[in-house]
């Protein structure tokens, strides 16, 4: 009986994979088809001639195909790379500090954490509104400020929350002991803690990156043009047109996916631990 | 000895100021602003001054019909997807558990809760073509007949949901294939000692134990069902009609395309808010935190 048991769950597991996977596979073959094979019956699962010109370009056979994804889309991911790489460095600098003074302070107890969880829940629908008002009074709308600003709030909570559990990992004799030889908090805390804490302070920038760089809501409202808007507000403007150029939206989708799949296949472990606060070690 | 602890406060409170200013100023200033404009007919697109109207926001979402249909929706959601989300995730953690290779599959189960949602709605766009898609493809060759996924507002809503189940069952993996693998060795063979076989060990030893970790997962997913958006706009933009609108969807159409109604779309963010600060009360119950925070 065990090999029946083994073969049914070989079947599930494929199942269960091709279920997950299939939705990618797609996105990715589709960006490297030939504009003829965008729509086409029945659809091409597997690319034989893959071709680059959904990226850098060519002439294409019917009107639309001529403008890809390549040519226009560096404003936007100038944009991207420049409010996440913000987000990740703020976020992280605050973060860690905050998360110092909660793990060994105490400061604020279980109100404050509680506080910064219910942060983490809020809906962006509801604080995005209120925040265009903001920055529009302070002319702030359309800027990459307004952005950074705004991920901020949701970034920091889950950062706070991985660095809380890798502080409390660090012992507590190493801060005493540099107490002992003199040094005050502030040292302690950046000539002792935060250069043990270098894998986690990574994790934590990398994470807030991936955030703020699929963010869409936001985005979406607090952006007009392309001065400041990013990746995922260009593959949804894209996506309304009556008749959608497959080939170069995905290779667009498949630019703003790689980055954020490298990173978080790297910083799974702390992943979990921020998604959880701190509920799973993972 | 006093004097120091008192210095270490105030470094610790300067050590948490940032964090404070950021969320004071761009959380409690918003939300209170909020709550007083949801009592105010305001609209950014006209020129006139926010008119005070009491409570009489508050009365219109319950007259709201495209409210109501938008509330359905999300409460559809939420007893489909989640606990659908819930099931197949514990089961997968059970199957991956185990088998050859479960490593490499809990990174590539990672892949479609982290690519963006915008990305994964062009995905799943195309999937759902009527003319050419693959779904509709393998339908026929299983001999059925095409569906118009996106047409309908039973198939387009089933089509929010499966891509909801698609993006979050992961998660709900991921996490309990994380306890599952904290529940200690030997309290399992300690109940196979005990005679229990697979299924019961499973069944009286292991999901007890990860019952806390359950819940944390599904009211982390009710919460976030509550604020679906991203695949809304993407796939269907709440399409046919409203059949797909997520109250999140509805609110920014609300208050952003469709006449920037300010005053209105405040008395239904409140509402939300509401419901979720109620949710996340009860997260609070099953999060261990003195464990976390050593307190």
């Amino acid at each position: 009986m065990n090999w029946v048991w083994r073969s049914i769950k070989g079947i599930l597991i494929t199942a269960v994979l091709f279920f997950f996977l299939f939705p990618v596979y797609w996105l990715v073959t589709t960006a490297f088809k030939k504009s003829e094979a965008w729509f086409s019956w029945p659809p091409s699962l597997v690319v034989f001639q893959p071709t680059w010109e959904n990226f850098l370009g060519s002439e294409g056979e019917f009107f639309g195909s001529t403008t890809t994804a390549i040519a226009t889309i560096t404003p936007y991911l100038r944009n991207s790379i420049a409010v996440a790489l913000c987000v990740a460095l703020f976020s992280t600098v605050i973060a860690a500090c905050a998360s110092y003074a909660i793990s060994r302070f105490r400061v604020g107890g279980m109100g404050f954490v509680s506080w910064i969880i219910s942060i983490r829940m809020l809906p962006p629908i509801a604080s995005a509104l209120p925040l265009y008002v903001v920055f529009s009074r302070l002319r702030l709308v359309n800027t990459w400020w307004a952005l950074i600003a705004a991920h901020l709030v949701f970034t920091i909570p889950f950062s706070v929350w991985i660095l809380l559990t890798f502080f409390n990992e660090i012992p507590r004799e190493l801060d005493e002991a540099a107490y002992v030889d003199g040094a005050n908090t502030w040292q302690t805390f950046r000539r002792v803690v935060l250069p043990l804490s270098v894998p986690g302070l990574a994790a934590v920038a990398t994470l807030a990156f991936i955030q703020s760089w699929g963010e869409f809501l936001m985005a979406l409202v607090l952006t007009t043009g392309k001065e400041a808007q990013t990746l995922p507000i260009y593959l949804g403007r894209f996506i309304t047109g009556w008749r959608i150029a497959w080939g170069p939206l995905a290779a667009a989708g498949l630019v703003t996916m790689i980055p954020v799949i490298l990173f978080s296949l790297l910083m799974q472990r702390y992943l979990l631990r921020g998604l959880t606060f701190g509920a799973v070690k993972g | 000895m006093k004097a120091r602890t008192s210095r270490k406060k105030i470094t610790g409170f300067l050590m948490i100021l940032p964090l404070l200013i950021v969320f004071i100023g761009l959380t409690l200033y918003p939300f209170g602003y909020m709550i007083f404009m949801s009592f105010f007919r305001y609209s950014l697109a006209s020129w006139e001054k926010p008119e005070f109207v009491g409570i009489d926001n508050y009365r219109e979402v319950f007259r709201d019909r495209t409210a109501r249909s938008s509330v359905d929706f999300t409460l559809l959601l939420l007893v489909t997807a989640v606990p659908l989300e819930i099931l197949l995730g514990i089961g997968i953690a059970f199957l991956f558990r185990d088998s050859l290779g479960e490593k490499v599959f809990r990174s590539v189960l990672l892949i479609p809760m982290m690519v963006p949602a915008v990305v994964a709605g062009i995905a799943w766009k195309m999937l759902y073509n009527f003319e050419f898609g693959p779904i509709n493809y393998f339908l026929t060759l299983l001999g059925g007949e095409k569906i118009s996924w996106l047409g309908t507002q039973f198939f387009s809503r089933l089509g929010v949901i499966l891509i909801d189940v698609w993006q979050w069952t992961p998660f709900v993996f991921l996490v309990i294939y994380a306890g599952l693998q904290s529940i200690p060795r030997d309290v399992v063979e300690a109940s196979l000692v005990d005679g229990a076989r697979g299924f019961t060990a499973l069944r009286y030893v292991e999901l007890p134990l990860l019952r806390p970790l359950i819940w944390v997962v599904l009211i982390i997913r009710v919460i976030d069902a509550l604020k679906l958006f991203d695949i809304v706009y993407m796939v269907t933009f709440g399409g046919p009609g409203s059949a797909t609108h997520s109250y999140s969807f509805y609110i920014y159409k609300v208050g952003v395309s469709f006449g920037w109604d300010i005053g209105y779309a405040s008395a239904l963010s409140i509402l939300l808010l509401i419901a979720i600060t109620i949710l996340t009360n009860l997260l609070f119950r099953f999060l261990r935190f003195r464990e976390t925070l050593e307190l």
